[in-house]
């Protein structure tokens, strides 16, 4: 029948005079505007419940102190959680706590700076010997491959020379005729066998 | 239940408790640059590999990222949140060594982790009654051994408070 109104009507009738926790307001329950009352209820007058007065004097005073003293030891829970925060965060302790912290903290980050520098030559000078590793072995390979050119030169030379040396021996027009008759008057076998250290071993006769 | 990954032990629960580095409230995020080629990267690797498990177990709101070959020495950062950038240098170092430099600049000493423990064993007192969010358990009946609750199974005659005003009527 009754039920909690909740929005901007709230704030308004807020202000005016209802002391309950709750804002209410009435409501239709299960029945229609049009719905007529109920037989068993025709006659019916909504009597409120009968109250003794003398009887809700002494209970109103009785409620009355203890609610007053409810409400009183709620907030002293209340106010001694809010104040154990509060110290915790912005008591004098908070303050030396959070000093400590900061040159706690900035020591340490001494530390690491010192560290990282620490690492930092121990990281030039590797690189360094890195490169002086790797200027040396380009000098070696340079080295390596002059030389390898050299002999390579050296071996080239030594070819012409041996090839001039046979062109002494070279058959040419002139000497055409004349190594002819030589090759008929000096008749060469070829037939002979020879043992693993080179001497002639067997040798036909020539016919 | 087949094991999964390389070192399967890592994702063990009593591997992610051992892990003995609690960041300060201070530290919002950890960035790691490392190689995944290279010796110098090793530590820095291995570092990543076993021990980023236990810390993101230990510090759950942590921010941390990794970046793979994007730099060529490997280095730590973290970011305070008072905006202080921290860099540490993990060249060549092993994976212990960098594990313990980070405890000692960053994390929660131990007088300080134990201090919180003791607190929150206070806290959590197991002879108060109370909601489950705050205390271990909310009426006597849920103890095992006790009279169990009345809501479930209904008391013996003999303890009902109806039964005993009768008895005390009948005398």
């Amino acid at each position: 029948m009754f039920q909690v109104i909740g929005g901007r009507s709230v704030q308004v009738t807020r202000l005016l005079a209802p002391r309950r926790a709750v804002l209410v307001e009435a409501v239709r329950g299960r029945k229609s505007r049009t719905d007529p009352v109920a037989k068993s209820k025709e006659g019916r007058i909504k009597v409120p419940p009968p109250v003794d007065p003398r009887e809700m004097v002494v209970l109103k005073e009785r409620f009355a102190e203890y609610q007053l003293i409810t409400r009183a030891l709620r907030l002293e829970f209340k106010e001694e959680v809010l104040r154990k925060k509060y110290e915790e965060e912005t008591g004098s302790l908070a303050e030396e706590r959070a000093r400590q912290e900061a040159e706690e903290h900035c020591a340490l980050m001494a530390f690491n700076n010192q560290e990282n520098l620490r690492m930092l030559e121990v990281r030039t000078l590797r690189v360094q010997k890195e490169k002086e590793e790797a200027e040396r072995k380009q000098v070696e390979a340079s080295v390596q491959r002059e030389q390898q050119q050299q002999e390579f030169i050296k071996e080239k030379e030594k070819d012409i020379l041996k090839l001039q040396e046979d062109a002494k021996n070279f058959i040419t027009l002139e000497n055409l005729d004349r190594r002819i008759e030589d090759a008929l008057d000096n008749p060469k076998n070829y037939n002979f066998a020879i043992d693993k250290e080179g001497r002639v071993v067997k040798q036909t006769m020539l016919q | 239940m087949p094991m999964k990954g390389r070192f399967p032990i890592r994702r063990t629960l009593e591997y992610l408790q051992k892990g003995d580095i609690v960041f300060k409230n201070r530290v919002k995020v950890m960035t790691v640059n490392y190689n995944t080629h290279g010796e110098l990267s090793d530590g820095a690797r291995k570092f990543v590999f076993f021990n980023i498990p236990q810390i993101q177990y230990k510090n759950q709101w942590l921010q941390i990222m990794m970046f793979k070959n994007m730099t060529p020495s490997p280095f730590l950062k973290f970011y305070l949140d008072d905006g202080e950038q921290v860099l540490m240098d993990a060249e060549g170092k092993d994976h212990k060594q960098i594990a313990q430099h980070v405890k000692m600049i960053l994390g929660k000493s131990e007088e300080v982790l134990q201090a919180e423990a003791r607190a929150k064993m206070q806290a959590s007192n197991p002879a108060n009654f109370g909601p489950k969010k705050y205390c271990l358990r909310e009426c006597i009946c849920e103890v095992a051994g006790q009279v169990p609750c009345p809501g479930s199974t209904p008391l013996p005659k003999e303890m009902t408070g109806k039964h005993r005003a009768q008895m005390a009527a009948a005398e």
